[in-house]
């Protein structure tokens, strides 16, 4: 199986589902590449869940296609679909072990005991679960029923794998790691991926690429890097990273009267003792230690601005020179300019 | 969350439509047709087999019902005795199913199987059996007989259902409460017993209907000095045309319809069937 | 392993409570454990007693006027009563039919709920919450009611006879039938079951259904191996509870069966009232207790079970 990075892996076409009478998805349009890990980035009701679900097939839309690998699956339903979801509460069969668990896809294809036999060990080798084979899901822990979920869907084989908040109900530490892992098996198996978070954390560091959604539609999808540096609209930006909110204009590296936006990053806010070209003076109002840097509320005229800063943090209360290394100018909530 | 919506392939054909009606017809002629045909009869002079019409229509027969004594005492009885019976049973059974939800799993296991055990032998064997005692303490025809016999038939339900009502209200609640400086009975009025009324609410209609239903313990105890509606029943289909049955069967069913507005919801909601298993 | 953990300390949380708490509990518990032992258990042991021939004290009175009593001749009694009522012909035709109809019953009630509750779990819509109210009816209807009116809808010039004579079809009177007290006992028992087995199927959570689906299973084998393994306790529950129900039924096989062979439950009465055999009578009373007990057994089996399977013990 070799995954040409050009082919098309997912096609979402003008997809629209109305429900309850509200249009909660919108003429939502997407391109997954074979083997790209892409997330679905936004604030809950948002749609995400909507639109994985049509992916899988539980909802049927409205309106618009959905081609996957070439093919139309839109109305075949989720049993015949060669999708594999792992749902956000994992969705572990109670009566059953967590090898019946995973053995149960591979049942109802009808394979040889064996063979079912050989493939479940596979996955749970994958997923480094073996020793837990004979358990029940009420017996191991939540991150480990995780892992069961993720080896129940990854022995179908799918053609694309969809996760809804796979990491939402783990602890902290535990979510770091699994997600590592995920975006490792997802790697070594190149198996188009569909994943749905509202942390984007999450999304940053295990995607390919992000699509960004609001009220039912993609706001923006692109990689992190580009999210981050050129959010296209001022929704974006706020939803990744931290953003100084100005109203005004933007000039030469100072801020003028004006009915723009202006959005700053706080790590594009260089603060020094010395006055370099470009910057001007401003008043050091609060430091907040925030771990490996600090967040520094600086102040000039009517002009509020955090700042990140990692080495020689000011105190409170003394004074130096403000530059800004990068604005985004926004008006009507686009990206027109950034400088 | 609301359930999602079951769009899918489900989206039966025509075909399998017809059936589902067609079968849900059947159900309904099935359960309802007895009731309406009998209730029909309240209202009918004469009913000459094989005519698809009654002979003519009537309400001679309800006014024959209100005119005769023993039937109106039998009403007044019924409705006399079980309210009593089900007040009784709710002091002497919720405090104990109070308890019972409280405790750990083992010791409500314990008390439950206990009571369905009492609930399982046949009706009328215990009936049989309770004769010696009845003619020891010197019950028998007495109301405080029938209001005991009655009471026996309810104390599956107001136990079982209340204990798992109370058992299902979470402690947090409690202990949330407790915190914001509510005192223990002020915890329990305002948090457990109004998040266990709905199953106590069921537990209240499902005695009634227990006690206003009973016949045969009512019928071996009370008969002959003390009828109520469903012993009456017993006598009245021996004794008087269908059509005074069918005009008290109406009269009987009154209560429970009154009832079935009452609970409904809470009843088909889940709570009679929570009350059903040990948790 | 967390949830082990935890699950200890709440356990010794409780151990340390327990005393304080458990005498309280257990007086609060007391009022209808006595009630109970006082007029159930109480008579079902002087019963029990008079049935193996001891005729003295409590029993005194039932063996003067009672006939065909049989005293005991063994310390512990005798069996003489047991003997009378397994070789009167009677007994035999009774339990066969009791049998009959507990497990016709109870096996037709469990589909028809079965049915009714995976339609509304599966496909669900207005015409399935409809069909569910419907069979709600006869929980609400007494059974006295019920039995008359099943009584005079199936008989010689009920409504079934009445109609169908209009096309010229002479249908069958089943009133007095062995029949009827099926129909009867189906009648009044649907609505328990149904509501203990939708409610178990509704508490199945869509997403266990829908990976099911999502894995390629069909709509029968989501059946077999997700909703019924998963809604096994209340269904379970159901059958045993409509199981001894009819066991012990009396008001519907009284109106609706014939004279013979007949439910015990209505044989118990006779043989107590009509034919004056007390003890035989009681004898009848413990082998449908002890028909009853094997069937509560299977329901305690289930609880235990679920209560295993969820951690509780
Ligand atoms: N079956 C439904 N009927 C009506 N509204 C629904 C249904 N399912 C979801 N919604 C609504 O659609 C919106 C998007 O839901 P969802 O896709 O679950 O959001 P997300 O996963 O992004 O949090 C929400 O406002 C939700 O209330
Ligand atoms: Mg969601």
């Amino acid at each position: 199986m070799v995954n040409s990075p050009q082919e098309d892996g997912l096609v979402l076409n003008g997809l629209t589902k109305i429900l309850g009478g509200r249009v909660i998805i919108d003429n939502l349009h997407l391109v997954v590449k074979k083997g790209e890990m892409v997330s679905l980035l936004g604030p809950s009701g948002c749609g995400k869940t909507t639109t994985l679900r049509m992916i899988a097939g539980f909802l049927i839309p409205d309106k618009g296609n959905i081609v996957l690998d070439g093919k139309d699956v839109t109305t075949i339903g989720p049993e015949k679909r060669p999708s594999a979801m792992v749902f956000q509460n994992y969705a572990l069969w109670p009566h059953m072990t967590v090898f019946n668990n995973v053995a149960y896809p591979l049942k109802v294809r009808k394979l040889t005991k064996p063979d079912i036999e050989k493939r479940v060990h596979d996955a749970l080798a994958l997923v480094n679960l073996m020793h837990h084979k004979d358990s029940r899901p009420g017996q191991i822990s939540g991150g480990e029923q995780q892992r069961v979920a993720l080896a129940r869907a990854l022995v179908q084989e799918p053609d694309i794998l969809l996760l809804d908040e796979p990491l939402s109900n783990l602890d902290a530490k535990l979510r770091v790691k699994v997600r590592e892992d995920i975006r490792d098996l997802q790697r070594r198996l190149g198996i188009t991926t569909v994943i749905v978070t509202h942390d984007q954390d999450e999304a940053l560091s295990i995607s390919d690429r992000i699509a960004v959604m609001n009220n039912g539609k993609i706001e923006q999808f692109s990689t992190p890097q580009e999210l981050y540096d050129r959010p296209e609209t001022e929704y974006v930006a706020n939803f990744i990273g931290s953003l100084n909110h100005i109203q005004g204009g933007y000039e030469n590296g100072q801020i003028t009267p004006g009915t723009d936006v202006v959005g700053i990053r706080p790590e594009d806010v260089h603060f020094s003792k010395e006055e370099l070209p470009g910057s001007y003076p401003a008043t050091v109002e609060l430091v907040v230690p925030r771990g490996h840097f600090c967040e520094v509320y600086l102040k000039r005229a009517d002009i509020e601005l955090r700042a990140f800063i990692s080495s020689d943090v000011p105190r409170a209360g003394s004074t130096g020179f403000v530059k800004i290394n990068k604005a985004l100018i926004y008006k009507d909530g686009k990206l027109v300019k950034v400088a | 969350m609301a359930k999602q919506e079951k769009s899918r392939a489900k989206s039966s054909s025509p075909i399998v439509k017809f059936f589902l009606v067609l079968f849900m017809l059947a159900m309904a002629f099935f359960i309802l047709g007895p009731l309406l045909w009998l209730a029909i009869h309240a209202f009918v002079t004469n009913w000459t087999y094989p005519n698809i019409y009654p002979d003519g229509w009537t309400w001679h027969w309800w006014t024959q019902v209100f005119a005769d004594s023993a039937l109106e005492h039998s009403i007044r009885n019924s409705l006399i005795i079980s309210p009593i019976v089900v007040l009784l049973s709710m002091i002497i059974c919720l405090p104990a199913a109070y308890a019972a939800g409280r405790m750990q799993y083992a010791g409500r296991k314990t008390f439950l199987i206990g009571m369905f055990a009492a609930n399982s032998f046949p009706k009328i064997g215990l009936f049989a059996s309770i004769a010696t005692l009845y003619y020891a303490l010197n019950l028998m025809g007495t109301i405080v007989g029938v209001i005991i016999i009655q009471l026996l038939g309810t104390i599956i339900y107001m136990t079982w259902i209340p204990a798992a009502a109370f058992a299902s209200v979470p402690r947090n609640l409690e202990e949330a409460a407790r915190d914001a400086g509510a005192s223990k009975f002020r915890v329990f009025r305002t948090i457990t017993l109004r998040l266990a009324m709905p199953g106590i609410l069921v537990a209240i209609v499902m005695s009634f209907l227990a006690s206003f239903d009973e016949a045969q313990g009512t019928y071996l105890v009370g008969a002959p000095s003390i009828y109520t509606m469903p012993t009456e029943m017993y006598a009245l289909v021996e004794n008087y045309p269908i059509q005074v049955a069918a005009v008290f069967s109406l009269l009987l069913a009154l209560p429970s319809v009154l009832l079935i507005g009452l609970a409904r919801k809470h009843i088909v909601g889940g709570q009679l069937a929570e009350g059903f298993q040990i948790k | 392993m967390t949830s082990t953990k935890s699950g200890v300390t709440v356990e010794s949380l409780g151990a340390k409570k327990a005393p304080r708490l458990s005498i309280i509990g257990f007086f609060m518990a007391l009022p209808p454990l006595l009630l109970v032992v006082f007029f159930v258990g109480l008579p079902v042991l002087i019963a029990f007693t008079f049935s193996l021939g001891f005729t003295t004290g409590p029993n005194r009175v039932l063996s003067i006027i009672g006939q065909e009593i049989h005293k005991k001749d063994h310390w512990w009694g005798t069996f003489a009563a047991y003997k009378d009522v397994y070789h009167d012909p009677r007994f035999a035709g009774d339990m066969r039919t009791t049998i009959a109809i507990t497990v016709i019953s109870t096996t037709l009630v469990l589909l028809m709920a079965l049915g009714i509750g995976i339609y509304q779990r599966m496909i669900g819509g207005r015409l399935a919450s409809v069909m569910t109210a419907l069979t709600l009816v006869p929980l609400f209807v007494p059974v006295v009611i019920a039995a008359w009116a099943i009584h005079t809808f199936y008989a010689g010039d009920g409504f079934m006879r009445t109609f169908f004579s209009q096309f010229g079809i002479n249908f069958p009177t089943i009133t007095s039938t062995v029949s009827a007290i099926a129909i009867g006992t189906i009648w009044t028992s649907l609505p328990f079951a149904i509501l203990m087995v939708t409610s178990g199927l509704q508490s199945i959570p869509d997403a266990l259904i829908e990976t099911a689906q999502d894995a390629g299973a069909g709509f029968f084998r989501i059946i077999r191996t997700v909703l019924i393994p998963l809604a096994i306790t209340p269904i379970v529950i159901a059958g045993t509870f409509t199981g001894i129900g009819i066991l012990g039924s009396f008001t519907i096989p009284l109106f609706l069966g014939p004279n013979q062979p007949t439910m015990l439950g209505v044989e118990i009465s006779n043989f107590f009232g009509a034919y004056n055999r007390p003890q035989q009578s009681i004898v009848m009373a413990f082998i449908v207790f002890a028909s009853a007990s094997g069937i509560a057994l299977i329901y305690i089996w289930a609880n235990v079970r679920s209560a295993k399977q969820s951690g509780r013990i």
